[in-house]
C-alpha cells in the first residue's frame, strides 16, 4: 500500500513537473484541428499538409525561426493566441476591423473571393434575391458567417456550423440550400467526388471590405511587434523570391495573392 | 476498408493513437478522481463543520455545471488566470496541455462524483465493525486500511466501475480545445477522407471494446473484494 501510494504522489509530481516546463523557444503556429483543404488539413500519420503549411514553413525558414504546427480548435483559437497557447495564427483567418480589437494581423497572403455553392439541379445566383427563403450554411465565427448575416438575414435561413467540412456536408445531404465560404475551400470541395455529385458553383459574392476584409493573414498578439515584423519581412522575401509563387503553383493555378494593396 | 489500415495512409493507426490518449486521460482522471474521492468522503462524513459546507459546495457545483464548461473555463480561462498569477510573481509562464487539462478537469468532477458513492460505500459499512476497530485501539490510519477501505470497497466498486465507463466516453469532450484524442482523430479522419460511416464505426467499435475489457476486468476487481462474503443467491 505504502509504495503504490509512493508511486502514485511521484507520478503526480511527475505529471505536474512535466506540466511546468515551459519551451519557450518554437514559435507555435496555430492551424484549425480540422480538415480545410487545400490550406490546412492534416493526414494518417498526424502530419499537416497544405498551402497554409508549405507557406508558412517557408516564411519561418526565411526568418529563421523554429516553427511547430499546433492544432486547434477553430472556435477557440483567438483566445488560444491570447493566452499565449500559440504564437501565430495561420489558419485562412481575414483580417477584420472586429478581430483587430483584440489580435493583430500580418500583412495580408492571400486574398480570394467569396463564393457560394448549392445543389446542381437548382438555379439561383449569389444576391440576396436569389437566395430568398433558402438555408445558407456557414462555418460559425468567419467572415461569411458575419456576411451572410448582414446581407442575407430576412431574405434567408443562416445555419452555423462548427466546421466548414460539416456545412459542406450537410449540402451535400440536402440539410442547406447553399454553403457561403471561401472560393478555394469551396472549389476543392467541388473537386471532391461528393461535391462533384451534388453542387455546383452559383456565383461569388458582391465584395463587402467592411466585412470581409482584405484578405487572409497570419494572427499575432498584439505585444508581438517583433514577432510581426519578421513575418512580415518573411512574406515580402517569399513573394519577392518566387517561393511564394514556387508554392502556390503546387496548389492552383492562378496567383491566391489578389491585388497588391498597401499594407495597413 | 484499406482506410482503417493501421499504415498511412489508412488511418488506424491515428484511431488507436487517438485510443490511447483517451484512455490516458481516463485513467489519470479516475485516479485522480478516486484521490479525491475519498478524501472528500472522509471530508463529508469526519471532518469539521467548516470542511463539511466547503465539499458540499464543491460537490453541489461541480455537479451542476456540465462537464464542456468545465473544460473550456480551464482551459482557457484557468491557463490565463495561472499565467499572470506567475507573470505577477516573476515566475516563467506555463502552458497547460491538453491531456494535462483533460486529467484536471474530469479527475476534478470525478471526484465530486465518486466523493458521493464513497460516502455512500462507508455508510453501508456496518457500524459494529468500525466500533470493534475502535475498541482494539486503533490508529485512524489503520483502522482505514485494514477496516473502512476494505469492508466499504464492494459497495463502492459498482458506482466506481460506473463512473470509470463515464470517463472514458466523457474524454471525447476535450475534442473541444483541439486536444487529439479518439473522438477528434474520427471526425478529422472522416473530413479528410469523406468515409464518416466507417470511421464512425470503428470508433463506435473501439469505445465498445474499452467497455467490454472494462467490464471484464471489473467483474474481477469485484469478485475478490466480495470474497469470504455469502454470494447474495444463497442468501435466499
Amino acid at each position: 500500500m505504502k509504495t503504490v501510494l509512493k508511486t502514485l504522489a511521484a507520478a503526480l509530481l511527475l505529471g505536474v513537473a512535466a506540466m511546468g516546463v515551459a519551451k519557450a523557444d518554437p514559435v507555435k503556429i496555430g492551424v484549425a484541428a480540422e480538415p480545410y483543404p487545400p490550406f490546412t488539413s492534416p493526414d494518417a500519420s498526424g502530419k499537416w499538409v497544405g498551402w497554409e503549411i508549405d507557406f508558412i514553413d517557408a516564411v519561418c525558414a526565411e526568418e529563421k525561426l523554429d516553427c511547430v504546427i499546433t492544432p486547434v480548435a477553430w472556435d477557440g483559437i483567438i483566445p488560444a493566441l491570447t493566452t499565449k497557447k500559440i504564437d501565430v495564427i495561420a489558419s485562412s483567418m481575414s483580417i477584420t476591423d472586429e478581430r483587430k480589437k483584440t489580435i493583430d494581423f500580418s500583412d495580408k497572403y492571400y486574398n480570394t473571393p467569396t463564393a457560394i455553392i448549392g445543389p446542381k439541379d437548382q438555379k439561383f445566383g449569389a444576391t440576396p434575391d436569389d437566395l430568398k427563403g433558402k438555408v445558407i450554411g456557414v462555418q460559425v465565427s468567419t467572415v461569411h458567417a458575419v456576411y451572410a448575416k448582414k446581407h442575407f438575414t430576412g431574405a434567408a435561413e443562416i445555419k452555423e456550423y462548427q466546421t466548414q467540412d460539416e456545412a459542406n456536408q450537410d449540402l451535400a445531404a440536402g440539410r442547406v440550400d447553399a454553403v457561403q465560404a471561401d472560393s478555394i475551400a469551396l472549389g476543392e470541395f467541388l473537386k471532391s467526388d461528393q461535391g462533384k455529385g451534388c453542387c455546383d458553383l452559383k456565383g461569388m459574392v458582391a465584395p463587402d471590405v467592411e466585412v470581409l476584409g482584405p484578405g487572409v493573414g497570419a494572427g499575432i498578439r498584439k505585444e508581438d511587434t517583433e514577432l510581426k515584423d519578421k513575418i512580415n519581412a518573411g512574406i515580402k522575401a517569399i513573394r519577392a523570391n518566387g517561393k511564394y509563387e514556387e508554392i502556390s503553383k503546387k496548389y492552383f493555378d492562378f496567383d491566391i495573392y489578389g491585388e497588391d494593396s498597401q499594407s495597413n | 476498408m484499406e482506410l482503417l489500415s493501421p499504415y498511412p495512409p489508412g488511418w488506424g493507426e491515428a484511431l488507436l493513437i487517438g485510443l490511447l490518449h483517451s484512455l490516458e486521460i481516463a485513467l489519470g482522471a479516475t485516479c485522480l478522481g478516486l484521490l479525491i474521492g475519498t478524501a472528500g468522503a472522509f471530508g463529508k462524513l469526519y471532518g469539521g463543520p467548516v470542511v463539511r459546507d466547503l465539499l458540499a459546495v464543491y460537490t453541489t457545483v461541480v455537479r451542476a455545471v456540465p462537464e464542456l464548461v468545465l473544460i473550456l473555463l480551464l482551459y482557457y480561462a484557468g491557463t490565463d488566470l495561472i499565467n499572470q498569477l506567475l507573470a505577477a510573481l516573476g515566475y516563467q509562464l506555463i502552458d497547460i496541455s491538453g491531456l494535462a487539462a483533460g486529467i484536471a478537469v474530469l479527475g476534478f468532477v470525478q471526484g465530486a462524483y465518486s466523493t458521493e458513492v464513497i460516502r455512500g460505500a462507508i455508510l453501508a459499512v456496518p457500524q459494529g465493525q468500525i466500533e470493534a476497530a475502535r475498541a482494539y485501539g486503533m490508529p485512524p490510519g489503520l483502522m482505514l486500511r485494514r477496516i473502512t477501505l476494505p469492508a466499504m470497497l464492494p459497495f463502492a466498486l459498482p458506482g466506481l466501475a460506473n463512473l470509470w465507463l463515464i470517463a472514458t466516453k466523457d474524454t471525447a469532450l476535450l475534442a473541444v480545445v483541439g486536444f487529439k484524442e479518439l473522438a477528434l482523430t474520427t471526425r478529422q479522419a472522416g473530413g479528410v477522407t469523406k468515409a464518416y460511416l466507417t470511421f464512425f464505426l470503428a470508433a463506435g467499435v473501439l469505445y465498445l471494446i474499452v467497455s467490454l475489457v472494462s467490464n471484464f476486468l471489473i467483474g474481477r476487481v469485484e469478485a475478490r473484494a466480495r470474497r469470504g462474503m455469502p454470494s447474495i443467491k444463497d442468501a435466499r
